[in-house]
């Protein structure tokens, strides 16, 4: 069955173009943060800000406890609200493999496309950095953009040792992420903002992916550090 | 204990708010200005009306300018092979410079006392003016993620702000019984439409699902209640209206304490409104 496509920005199913997707099964994920520093070195992401992260949450009370892990990444949607707001198109979409991609050279740093992220996947960069001169632009995961169009799979998901991580082009019905995502229950991170998010999860808990009471509350050592990081990256 | 998350920041600041209450005051500048070629009592505001305006707007480009991490490629968002339409920031762009171009104009031709052109550019003028707060207000109705901003009334609620945080800071150089009467007016009605739109929006807000609820909780009994629901709404919306229907609200003096008090209101619904749709957001 052909999905439904209100923009004509979505190429989910359309014949003739690839859309590739992340599919990430929650019930492999053993937090060991190894996708992060694989991204971090494929990049040289700048400390403090990160372009997948894997935070953790710790469900109930003793003794039923759960330890929960969520790895997080730009979605790469297919009706992506960042690309419509950016006012120079400096973020845009890859019609064929449906990558959501930045030009360094054009954005103006107005944080526009940060305001219209639903998932807050991206970031700006600071204004020093070792090995680049790419700096106070925004930044975000490419889905390893580089690495997939030499026939790679992103750096994230060649490192995952639980293989959580799966990567492929779900406009081919015999891929791997197809098969997932067609025969198993698959969740995705805020549907109702209708940007058709292309990381699927299996096995994804409500706890994580709603919006928590308990930020109204906030437990006082969660502030501390959230005042030193706005401190350092304001 | 035990959560490990990573921090967010919230990406638009406070530096926002100040840029849209000042080109709020200058857009309602310019239409009084405009308004005394066509209704005689606001001829005393035409040069000193425009001036503010024009002060203003010069402040608030810089403003704006000096917010952007890359500020000299601010030039990007007037290069056509760049421009993305579907995004408000575009049009705003564009709207701002055309109405600096016809304020400049329009200054020219106020001095040479070329009334037939001054009139017709005061119209294009005060037209790409009503745009402004327009666009300001869709600049935050876009973004479907965010509680409080995704709304239609953003762009409406931001006109009706422009108006009287502008009739406000007239009601100080206003000469004549007229004027002021007329400028009472204005600042009465318009704060009557923004209480009247932050009554739905506290609504809409509150039961408009859990991370609107929790932004409601945020903006009221939380970190932004005091310059929500204190300076916003007791003090800068309910107190100056007040203090207009009562006899000293029809002296200058009662309209100059009620057009601060506005004044004061107006600031602090833009920030609170600004920074309660992003609060929620960064624990997500
Ligand atoms: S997750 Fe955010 S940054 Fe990535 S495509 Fe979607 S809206 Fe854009
Ligand atoms: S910050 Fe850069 S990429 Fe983002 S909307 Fe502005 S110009 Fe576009």
């Amino acid at each position: 069955m052909s999905e439904l496509r209100i923009s004509s920005i979505e190429t989910r199913g359309v014949p003739g173009k690839k859309r590739y997707a992340m599919v990430i099964d929650l019930r492999r994920c053993i937090g060991c943060d190894a996708c992060m520093v694989a991204c971090k070195a494929e990049f040289d992401v700048p400390l403090g800000v990160f372009r997948t992260w894997v935070p953790y949450k710790v469900i109930g009370k003793y003794p039923t406890v759960r330890k929960m892990f969520l790895p997080r990444l730009c979605n790469h949607c297919d009706d992506p609200p960042c690309v419509r707001a950016c006012p120079v198109e400096a973020t845009y979409k890859v019609d064929d493999g449906g990558f959501v991609l930045q030009r360094y050279d054009r954005c103006i740093g107005c944080k526009a496309c940060m305001a219209s992220c639903p998932y807050n996947a991206r970031f700006m960069l600071p204004k020093h950095r070792t090995y680049t001169d790419i700096t106070r632009v925004v930044d975000k995961c490419t889905f390893c953009h580089h690495r997939v169009t030499q026939g790679l799979v992103p750096a994230c998901v060649q490192t995952c040792v639980g293989r959580s991580r799966i990567f492929g082009d779900l406009n081919d019905p015999a891929s791997e992420v197809s098969y997932l995502v067609n025969s198993l229950p698959t969740q995705v991170l805020r549907p109702e903002e209708g940007t058709k998010p292309h990381v699927f999860y299996i096995g994804a808990d409500r706890n994580h992916t709603e919006i928590g009471r308990k930020i109204y509350n906030p437990q006082d050592v969660m502030e501390v550090e959230r005042a030193v990081f706005n401190q350092n990256h304001s | 204990m035990g959560d490990f998350n990573i921090f967010h920041i919230m990406p638009w600041s406070g530096t926002y708010a100040i840029y849209f209450f000042v080109i709020g005051i200058s857009a309602a500048m310019f239409f009084f200005s405009a308004l005394s070629w066509y209704r005689p009592e606001f001829q005393v505001l035409r040069k000193p009306a425009f001036n503010v305006s024009f002060v203003l707007l010069a402040a608030g480009g810089l403003l704006l300018i000096a917010d952007l991490t890359q500020p000299m490629r601010f030039l990007n968002i007037l290069n056509p092979a760049y421009l993305n339409f579907s995004s408000p920031l575009a049009w705003g762009g564009l709207n701002l410079v055309t109405f600096g171009l016809v304020s400049i104009a329009y200054f020219m031709t106020m001095r040479k006392n070329d009334e037939a052109t001054s009139r017709k550019l005061a119209v294009a003028g005060a037209l790409l003016a009503l745009g402004l707060p327009i666009y300001t207000g869709f600049d935050l109705t876009v973004h479907q993620n965010r509680p409080v901003w995704n709304t239609p009334l953003m762009p409406v609620l931001f006109v009706a702000l422009s108006l009287l945080s502008g009739a406000a800071v007239a009601t100080f150089i206003a000469k004549g019984e007229k004027l002021l009467e007329m400028l009472r007016r204005f600042m009465l009605w318009s704060a009557g439409a923004v209480a009247a739109m932050l009554v739905s929006l506290l609504g809409t807000t509150a039961y408009g699902g859990s991370g609107s609820e929790l932004t409601f909780m945020f903006m009221t009994s939380g970190t932004l209640g005091a310059v929500f629901l204190g300076l916003g709404i007791l003090v800068g919306t309910v107190a100056p209206i007040a203090v207009l229907l009562t006899n000293s609200g029809k002296q200058q003096s009662g309209m100059m304490l009620a057009g601060g008090l506005l004044l004061v209101g107006g600031m602090a619904l833009r920030y609170s409104i600004l920074i309660g749709g992003q609060i929620v957001q960064t624990y997500f």
